[in-house]
């Protein structure tokens, strides 16, 4: 009997395992610990393995020719299999049409023309939009009327970032009769923090005293030049000490983070950060695939969807006029009712001129 | 006299294993402190590797440019220079057979494959001749220009991504080749495709052995490299040999270059070339600088990271594989610590055995 319960818990966990919901997800080369987009999707995926109890596992690419074999790896061991980053658009639609009985998620990822399959699903947001709120930010903020932006490569998604944050400066700087100028770089890479770190020191020698990147991991760097700067000005690195220094000084040097909440990898130093939030696009992705309501195409999410947004400024709120989040809050309403609509290529960008935005206010 | 030349083969061919078994035995206590089997990690990797026909094609895939790297820099080394700028070379010959394979579309294959070779190879070397000039003619230290030349080419070969070549949306890239330049797949298994690469590069280790070992011009390159001075005295130039070995060294990282476009990517990308350069040179230790072991070598790197990508399946970081590299390539540079264990346990058993 014994013997026999033993057997039947063999083949129950066996069968259980053989038949568990798996889902794989292959990073681009930048890999986890980005503290941004790969982070961020494994996150959602999390949420989804513990609300549906399924299996998950990450894979991690060491250069662009390892997308396809491990995309087709992925693609034989999984139920669903996430690609994650703009850099494996070609990859993707490549393996995808050969498993029409796998699906797959990509995250920031545009299907290129005419390549539309009824099993792959793919998240892209508008940057400009969240861009938009932290450059609104920044030129309310700045102090030396000069703020930096840091990209990675200028791929269209950091484009995206770049002209939002270039329109909410402008629209800040209209609004308020403010001269506020951009200073602008561009790392190269994703996946040196060292890159940015160099880029942003020499951002603030040039006097910014706010620089948003959109620079993944290359961030990191941005976020740590900003605390040596700041924590060299102020004395101290503790939090109380940096805002007290902003009160009675009135000036403190910051980063702004991007795609995930980096509020918090310095508090204090890092003012706000433009959300794209690759967790809940990826949590849907999971939950759709999971429920059987998954639907091939591609999806775009913008403030309206809650899926690009301003983080909530814990550590800084305090720093930030009221007057300033109540324009905030406005400026969303206005773009969620369709009123305001914010750059998103380089053309719009350059004819985009700043509406008569009255606040009730 | 016989007895001695194979002795010495003998013994560069077991520092290098010797190594990369030491190497597995202390990256096995790395898997054990972060609480994961060493058999099981071990297995999954030669699976992942080996494991079926698709992993087999990854393998090669990957092996492919990496003989040729290890090819440039160990040739270097033979003629005394160190050729830290393979990586720069073979981007600068992906960048070129690029734009030459894009032009070719109206040449049929057994025209436009050759010219897109030669383009990528012959732009390899005239990349790295620079730095051969500049030390035949100045001094100046090839480390130091390679190295120099490296981040021009990377620079350039993002400029020409983002610029003037940049085509569609997505990853920054320059337009596809011309079908008629692209190397044609002999084995194709979903989207895992083999090209006849890698018998290229095999073909050219072979070449390079024939030219080192067999003809007079190899002679005088190695000459040069054991010691200038008496190749000299002997009536040999320095600054030819310089040159000509730089040229040589790049026109193969430029092949590797060349190779990637044809047979992997179809195009260029910034990225194309991701440490390949550098890879070279750890291959070219591990081999000993002969064409033929630098061939093993570079199968033994590749497939570690083919097998490292199926590894992490079993949920082990793919960075125990750049410890196991890490450790081969110190002990193997450090080749007198295994020289040492092994005389020793020599000794020990013959006065065991008294």
């Amino acid at each position: 009997m014994k013997r026999f319960l033993v057997f039947l818990v063999l083949i129950l966990t066996f069968v259980v395992s053989a038949y568990a919901f798996k889902v794989i997800m292959v990073t681009d080369t930048g890999g986890l610990g980005d503290k941004s987009f790969n982070d961020g999707t494994w996150a959602g995926i999390q949420m989804a393995v513990e609300e549906f109890g399924l299996e998950a596992n990450v894979i991690q690419s060491y250069e662009q020719a390892d997308y396809i074999p491990n995309l087709t790896k992925a693609a034989q061991e999984a139920d669903v299999v996430f690609a994650v980053g703009f850099m494996m658009t070609d990859a993707l639609f490549k393996v995808a049409p050969q498993f029409p009985g796998t699906y797959f998620v990509g995250i920031d990822i545009t299907p290129p023309e005419g390549s539309e399959y009824p099993n792959v699903m793919t998240f892209t947001f508008k940057e400009n939009e969240a861009a938009f709120l932290v450059g609104y930010v920044a030129a309310a903020m700045t102090k030396s009327n000069i703020v930096g932006f840091i990209g990675g490569i200028p791929i269209p998604p950091v484009e995206r970032f770049r002209y939002g944050f270039e329109a909410g400066v402008k629209t800040y700087s209209e609004l308020h009769d403010k001269d506020v100028q951009i200073l602008k770089g561009y790392t190269m890479v994703f996946d040196d923090p060292k890159k940015g770190k160099d880029l942003a020191m020499s951002q603030f020698a040039e006097g910014a005293d706010i620089i948003f990147h959109a620079s993944g991991a290359c961030g990191n760097g941005v976020i740590e030049a900003a605390k040596e700067k700041f924590t060299a000005l102020a004395g101290t690195s503790d939090l109380a000490g940096l805002i007290d220094y902003y009160w009675k000084n009135g000036t403190g040097l910051f980063a702004m983070g991007v795609d995930a909440d980096q509020d918090y990898l310095a508090p204090g130093a890092v003012l706000a950060s433009a959300m794209k939030r690759v967790d809940m696009a990826a949590y849907y992705g999971v939950r759709d695939a999971f429920e059987g309501t998954f639907e091939g195409g591609m999806k775009v999410l913008g403030l309206k969807e809650k899926g690009v947004g301003i983080s909530p400024m814990k550590y800084t709120k305090g720093l930030v006029p009221n007057s300033v989040i109540a324009e905030l809050y406005y400026i969303i309403n206005l773009v969620n009712e369709g009123i305001l609509s914010i750059p998103i290529t380089q053309e719009e960008l350059d004819s985009f001129s700043v509406p008569e935005i009255e606040f009730p206010f | 006299m016989k007895k001695r030349i194979m002795k010495i083969n003998l013994s560069a061919f077991i520092v290098p294993v010797m190594s990369v078994i030491i190497a597995l035995l202390i990256a096995s206590v790395v898997i054990l402190l972060i609480g994961k089997n060493p058999l099981i990690a071990y297995y999954e990797m030669l699976k992942g590797a080996f494991g079926s026909s698709q992993d087999f094609i990854n393998t090669i895939v990957k092996t492919t440019p990496l003989i040729l790297t290890g090819l440039a820099v160990g040739f270097g080394f033979r003629a005394g220079v160190f050729n830290i700028g393979a990586e720069g070379q073979m981007s600068m010959g992906a960048l070129f057979a690029t734009i030459a394979g894009m032009n070719l579309g109206g040449f049929p294959p057994y025209i436009a494959i050759p010219i897109t070779i030669l383009s990528g190879m012959l732009m390899g070397a005239l990349w790295a001749s620079i730095a051969g000039f500049l030390k035949a003619r100045t001094g100046a230290h090839e480390v130091i220009t390679t190295i120099m030349l490296n981040w021009i080419s990377y620079y350039l070969g993002n400029y020409m991504v983002a610029g003037p070549l940049s085509v569609g949306s997505g990853t920054p890239k320059s337009p596809e080749i011309a079908a008629s330049a692209k190397l044609p797949v002999i084995i194709k298994s979903q989207s895992i495709e083999l090209t006849p690469g890698i018998f290229i590069a095999i073909l050219m280790a072979i070449v390079i052995y024939v030219l080192l070992e067999k003809t007079s011009t190899g002679y005088e390159i190695k000459a040069v490299g054991f010691n200038p001075y008496a190749a000299e005295y002997g009536g040999i130039s320095i600054a030819k040999n310089v040159v000509l070995a730089m040229a040589i060294s790049g026109a193969l990282a430029g092949l590797a270059g060349a190779l990637e476009v044809m047979g992997l990517h179809y195009r260029y990308l910034g990225t194309l070339t991701s440490g390949k350069g550098f890879d070279g040179i750890s291959i070219s230790l591990i081999g000993q600088n002969h064409p033929i072991g630098i061939i093993f070598a570079a199968l033994l790197i590749g497939s570690l990271r083919t097998g490292s990508n199926a590894m992490q399946f079993a949920g082990i970081p793919k960075h125990i594989v750049m410890i196991i590299q890490g450790i081969v390539i110190f002990l193997v540079a450090a080749d007198r610590i295994v020289k040492t264990i092994l005389t020793y346990r020599k000794k020990h058993k013959a006065g065991v055995e008294k």
